[in-house]
């Protein structure tokens, strides 16, 4: 009985202990420019595609797609379920919270690469997490999801496979010639403001 | 310096390496104190043996101590710690499943592979119920998913839902963890085990 005290008495003055000492005091968040410069040169900013093709076919409830080319070119073209955030407007308020969050997996895109990787530094910078750009934009994906090129007949298999499975989600995204057609998705929700919790600032490096 | 993988100190395959005998050891300690026999494992929920609840509950605020002081130390950066995403329903109903079949069946996923291992018939046809449920699930996963993915919430924690720092939580669960262990031993005292 009385080992059974002792093991109490430690474990509920540790448990007083870290109620009482502040959170994660000692590692805040910093990306410098070299880490930043990893990860652009590493590419892990990238989703392929075919995932993101394969997540919007699902209707995967974690995807966000983000648009941040100008509102005209949203309102002509853009992908199911996408918000338009423009890149100009990257920084108001009103997209804080579609920004920084971590409930989604939020996948910027222009029509190249170049604008939406410009909007991913600025928000990685800001200590952003769950941003990631559609790889080769939106030129790539017309080329790959919406009209595949049928492989040579020497190909491996793979590029059977693949092809097959990107026909079929070119049908079922509208491709194949029907680029225009309006998919019902509404946007995903709101993620709910987390409160109590201090926004990680970037200190020092080039903010 | 934590977590190992995330940040290069050991690679994902010496992570599996080390996993396969972290395993064993566990299959070991769970069959040497008596976790393989459903008499034992059920009497939680008949109150003649409350030993899950305490070593379930003992785990947890172990781990959860654990890693608050690593994180306080800076030998862990809990960012990385990986969040199990929730779906609110699934996450309820799967539980409810999972509760019955504990009662049912005697043992938990884990432990019937436990106990199957050591030659336990009942615990074999557990299994083979767990794969049946397997079967059921992915073949008619098209019906359950809208249910699947209902109230997904992401990666949250209870802490944060409650908006109060994760050490509270983790002293309240302490102190939930002490008052359950004294009811629980007081309940062993009341119901005793049947005869077999």
């Amino acid at each position: 009985m009385k080992t059974r005290i002792i093991i109490t008495i430690i474990f509920v003055s540790l448990g007083l202990i870290i109620a009482a000492v502040p959170e994660n005091t000692t590692k805040p968040y910093k990306l410098t420019a070299n880490e930043l410069l990893d990860e652009v040169k590493s590419g892990t900013q990238f989703v392929h595609p075919d995932q993101v093709a394969d997540m919007v076919v699902q209707q995967d409830p974690t995807l966000q797609l983000i648009d941040i080319r100008s509102k005209e070119e949203f309102e002509k073209y853009s992908l199911p379920g996408a918000i338009n955030v423009p890149l100009n407007d990257l920084l108001s308020d009103e997209w804080k919270p579609y920004l920084n969050q971590d409930i989604y997996l939020n996948v910027l895109y222009s029509n190249g690469t170049t604008r939406a990787n410009e909007a991913w530094m600025i928000t990685r910078q800001l200590g952003y997490k769950n941003n990631y750009v559609l790889q080769g934009g939106l030129n790539y994906w017309v080329e790959t999801v919406l009209n595949p090129e049928k492989p040579g007949m020497t190909s491996p298999d793979d590029e059977f496979a693949k092809y097959n499975y990107r026909k079929a989600a070119s049908n079922a995204l509208g491709g194949g010639g029907a680029i225009e057609q309006k998919q019902d998705v509404k946007p995903a929700k709101l993620p709910p403001i987390k409160k109590g919790n201090k926004k990680k600032m970037v200190q020092g490096g080039c903010s | 310096m934590g977590p190992l993988i995330v940040n290069d100190i050991i690679s994902s395959n010496t992570n599996l390496f080390l996993a396969f005998f972290i395993g064993i050891a566990f299959g070991f300690v769970l069959e040497s104190s008596g976790f393989s026999s459903s008499r034992k494992l059920v009497g939680v929920f008949y109150g003649y043996d409350t030993v899950v609840l305490k070593v379930f509950f003992t785990g947890a605020i172990t781990a959860m101590i654990g890693l608050l002081f690593f994180s306080l130390f800076g030998w862990i950066d809990l960012t990385y710690i990986y969040i199990n995403p929730t779906y609110l329903w699934s996450t309820i109903i799967g539980g409810v499943i999972m509760g019955a079949g504990f009662i049912l069946g005697g043992f938990c996923p884990g432990t019937s592979v436990c106990a199957a291992a050591i030659g336990k018939i009942d615990a074999i046809i557990f299994v083979v119920g767990i794969f049946i449920g397997i079967f059921i699930f992915t073949e008619g996963y098209p019906i359950w998913k809208p249910l699947y993915m209902a109230e997904f919430m992401g990666n949250l924690k209870i802490n944060t839902f409650f908006n109060i720092s994760s050490g509270t939580l983790v002293m309240l669960v302490i102190f939930a963890a002490a008052v359950m262990f004294w009811i629980g031993e007081w309940a062993e005292k009341k119901f005793k085990a049947p005869k077999y």
